[in-house]
């Protein structure tokens, strides 16, 4: 019990994640630098690192403006609810070893459930800040939601058909043989692409363009909301890859030699380097894409992505059957 | 006198046209100040769900008054002040400027003088192309694009910082001549670095033409026909690409234009996708064209000394900017200082066209479609009015300014 | 020509290999070149208080002050030598240009920032 609350604190809980967010931040502001001919982030730290974790605190102590026509209630607790999503999510995930912190025999579904929360809560916040720039973020948040949601929950769910089991925990211990990938390669490409629709991320970072509607559902946000909203965002991103990692690449599972070498560290050096990895594969893939218009946006997932993944779940379902 | 001032305002008030015949939900406003502009102008959007209705602009959120500022200063001085006029064009107004002054002297310009000024002058159209490509880059999502680009931009303003000084208000133009000669030693480094910005063009023109994302955001964008680009007086890169060979560098030579060959780019058909073709294409003509004026330069002086008084006359040149046709206005009494300066700048004869070619597109196409014809509002900045209570805009001819000044400062003449 | 996606990715790993252009100032000096206007400088020895500078000057920021009497033949006349106002100047160069005893050059000095506006006037050359 006093274990389970401490994992659920540190590791692989709170503590973890939020350090792995700001580690994915400070990765991603280097690597797209370098891929231009920038530096990044030198001064914070040694190399930078701590960069992220110095905005955030800067950020904590500006002035909170809220406009005088926003929804106050929503504006002021809604960034707290969206901050919870990820790092609920989290604790489902396997990271220090074949089994989570938390689970149960539908937490697939939990999880599904909770992407939409999290959505929601911010279609919700950028209508609640009535200024003319977020009301049409909001319209192409959730006209980029609609198109994207499909693809992403039939491509999570695929793997699940394969192993016959809604608990992400049984489905890594699945891949102890051989990882999800191989079998289903386009779900997972399916996957990587609505996670950057989720994440707004370029190609599909139209629901916060900086150069047409100044920050999007951001704008009307500072200090202390903004500062969380920022973070709640990179946790999105360790938790949408940890998710990847989970269903497609056999979490924190891999060869574990006999040693002294509690087997808690192999398990998460694995995990933490496929994370690494797929977090490499993201910011490469963000680079070097320009921004779609939400039309097109929305008729590549409509027309391309969502029978791709389809065919993908058929082709399983046939396989296994 | 009272009576008829009054009345030509009012009768101005009630033909103007109107801002408020359209609802306040739908309208976005698109600046002052925003993120997709550099500078502050304000577009008023009239928006359906994402489709653009119509576009009304407000200028004159710059303007800074140097057509009087420049009747009070000596000649040589206002070519500094001109200079400051835009940043990114800024070799062009000075250029300008100077041309029509000499026009007015007699005397005959060097031939080296010449040759510099062309080198100097499409160095200028260099720079500024390519930071319009890695602007395009920037409203269309793709910072990487802006950011390589801007790599090799720093290359032709060292270039720029060898010769000249300083890297962006050159200080180069003087009235009959330049003020510095190029340095002969640096001139083999100059052309090897040209050369360079040649073989990357020739891969962003590739990327430009290739990359599926980019060509989403830029093919089909922002069309207008050649005609309605006639009829609207658009200058500069926007009318080449529509097909209309029109270049003051070649229909009316300055500089040393006559003597470098130049190749004049023309495209099809506008939109964003040529208008990036079209203006990369002309950066390679303009290293070739330095590269021959480098080489084959003339020896002699590269200034003379001219008295600090021109004779009376008035005279109009016209040189071609990055972004079009630059028209200088210099009108002079005997003295020390001009009397009349005007500017006319490309932007504001583009700007109609700009506005023509957002209507039917979408919200996101903003920023590319403005930026498509090159805009700096700060060159291009007039007075306009606005009525609070009837909405109502319009603008002053010159002789209703004059007469505004003797009624606001001399009230006793009121009759 | 044909439609790629990711053209850019060569490119860009080529570019993540490379050392990056990014200049170290201000942990390390910049590299200017030869002819950088920055900072005016004055030679007070070969200032004579000709008063061209002044005149020729686009933004007026060159003030003859009085600094003593000169002869000339046997009258008396005021003595004026220029004062610069550095925050002012543009580093043109038309100064330079028209000395005719060489005083002025421009140096290659450009970290001017100062909080006391009163440090950037130049009072070199305001000796008898």
């Amino acid at each position: 019990m006093i274990l389970t609350i401490l994992q659920a604190l540190i590791l692989p809980g709170i503590a973890f994640t939020i350090t792995l967010g700001l580690i994915f931040e400070w990765l991603e502001r280097k690597t797209m630098a370098r891929m231009t001919g920038r530096v990044g982030p030198m001064v914070a730290g040694p190399a930078g690192v701590l960069q992220p974790l110095a905005d955030f605190v800067k950020l904590l102590y500006k002035e909170e403006v809220m406009p005088s026509f926003a929804d106050k209630t929503v504006f002021r607790y809604a960034p707290g609810l969206f901050f919870l999503a990820p790092l609920v999510s989290m604790l489902f995930v396997p990271v220090i070893g074949p089994s989570a912190v938390a689970s149960f025999s539908l937490d697939l579904l939990l999880i599904v459930f909770i992407l939409a929360y999290a959505t929601f809560v911010v279609a919700v916040l950028s209508y609640a800040s009535a200024s003319s720039f977020t009301t049409v973020a909001s319209g192409r948040l959730v006209l980029q939601y609609v198109s994207y949601e499909i693809p992403l929950v039939i491509s999570i769910v695929t793997p699940a058909l394969l192993v016959g089991s809604l608990s992400i925990q049984e489905i890594v211990q699945a891949q102890s043989s051989r990882w999800n990938l191989l079998l289903m390669p386009f779900s997972f490409a399916v996957y990587i692409v609505a996670l950057l629709a989720e994440l707004e991320k370029p190609p599909f970072d139209i629901p916060s363009a900086k150069t047409e509607i100044v920050a999007g559902w951001l704008t009307e946000f500072s200090g202390r909301a903004l500062a969380f909203l920022k973070l709640s965002k990179e946790l999105g991103l360790v938790f949408g890859a940890s998710l990847a990692v989970a269903l497609f690449l056999g979490g924190p599972l891999g060869p574990v030699p006999q040693s002294i070498v509690p087997v808690e560290i192999f398990y998460t050096t694995y995990f933490l380097v496929k994370l690494f990895a797929l977090g490499l594969l993201i910011f490469v893939v963000r680079t070097a894409l320009a921004r779609l218009k939400i039309i097109d946006a929305a008729v590549l997932f409509w027309k391309i992505l969502l029978p791709l993944s389809l065919a993908q779940a058929f082709f399983v379902l046939v396989v296994k059957g | 006198m009272h009576d008829t001032f009054d009345k030509t305002v009012q009768d101005r008030k009630e033909t103007s046209a109107g801002l408020m015949q359209y609802s306040a939900e739908n309208l976005v406003p698109f600046g002052p100040i925003h993120p997709a502009l550099k500078e502050p102008e304000y577009f008023k959007l009239i928006l359906e769900g994402e489709r653009i209705v119509d576009v009304i602009p407000r200028i004159g959120y710059v303007h800074r008054g140097l057509e009087k500022a420049a009747e009070q200063r000596p000649w040589i001085q206002n070519i500094y002040m001109f200079e400051r006029t835009c940043g990114i064009c800024s070799f062009a107004h000075s250029m300008a400027y100077v041309q029509a002054v000499e026009e007015l002297l007699l005397y005959k310009l060097p031939e080296r003088a010449k040759f510099i000024r062309l080198v100097v002058a499409e160095l200028e159209r260099i720079h500024s192309h390519l930071l319009w490509i890695g602007l395009m880059g920037h409203w269309a999502g793709f910072e990487t694009l802006f950011m390589w680009v801007w790599k090799d931009r720093e290359i032709v303003l060292d270039i720029v910082e060898a010769i000249a000084g300083n890297r962006i208000h050159k200080s180069l133009a003087t009235i009959e001549g330049v003020k510095r000669d190029i340095p002969e030693p640096l001139i083999p480094g100059f052309i090897e670095r040209l050369k360079y910005i040649t073989t990357r063009v020739h891969y962003y023109r590739n990327v430009v033409d290739t990359e599926s994302t980019l060509l989403i955001r830029t093919e089909g964008i922002g069309k207008i026909s050649a005609d309605r680009l006639e009829q609207l007086c658009a200058v500069g890169p926007l009318v080449r690409a529509a097909g209309i060979p029109r270049d003051v560098r070649r229909d009316d030579p300055y500089a040393a234009y006559n003597d470098v060959p130049m190749d004049l780019v023309t495209k099809s058909g506008v939109d964003i996708h040529t208008l990036m073709q079209q203006r990369l294409d002309e950066v390679v003509v303009s290293v070739n064209m330095i590269i021959y004026a480098l080489e084959h330069m003339p020896p002699g002086p590269v200034k003379l000394r001219v008295p600090p008084v021109v004779p009376k006359g008035e005279n109009a040149s016209h040189v071609e900017a990055p972004r079009g046709e630059l028209f200088y206005f210099v009108k002079s009494n005997g003295g020390r200082m001009p009397e009349r300066v005007k500017v006319r700048t490309p932007t504001l004869a583009n700007l109609p066209s700009a506005l023509e070619m957002l209507k039917g597109h979408t919200l996101a196409d903003v920023p590319v479609v403005l930026t498509g014809i090159d805009p700096c509002f700060g060159c291009m900045d007039r007075l306009s009015f606005l009525d609070r209570d009837s909405q109502k805009l319009w603008r002053w001819s010159g002789e209703e300014l004059r007469q505004y000044g003797i009624h606001h400062y001399f009230p006793e003449r009121k009759k | 020509m044909p439609r790629k996606l990711g053209s850019a990715v060569p490119e860009m790993i080529r570019t993540l290999i490379q050392p990056p252009v990014t200049e170290g100032y201000p942990f390390k000096p910049l590299q200017l070149s030869e002819r950088f206007r920055g900072k005016l400088d004055v030679d007070p020895e070969r200032c004579t208080g000709c008063g061209v500078c002044a005149l020729v000057c686009p933004v007026f920021c060159i003030d003859m002050i009085d600094v003593g009497t000169r002869k000339v033949g046997d009258r008396e006349l005021p003595l004026k030598k220029p004062e610069f106002d550095l925050a002012i100047c543009i580093s043109c160069g038309e100064c330079v240009d028209n000395c005719a005893f060489n005083a002025l050059e421009l140096t290659r000095q450009f970290e001017l920032a100062t909080a006391n506006k009163q440090d950037m006037v130049m009072r070199k050359a305001l000796v008898k």
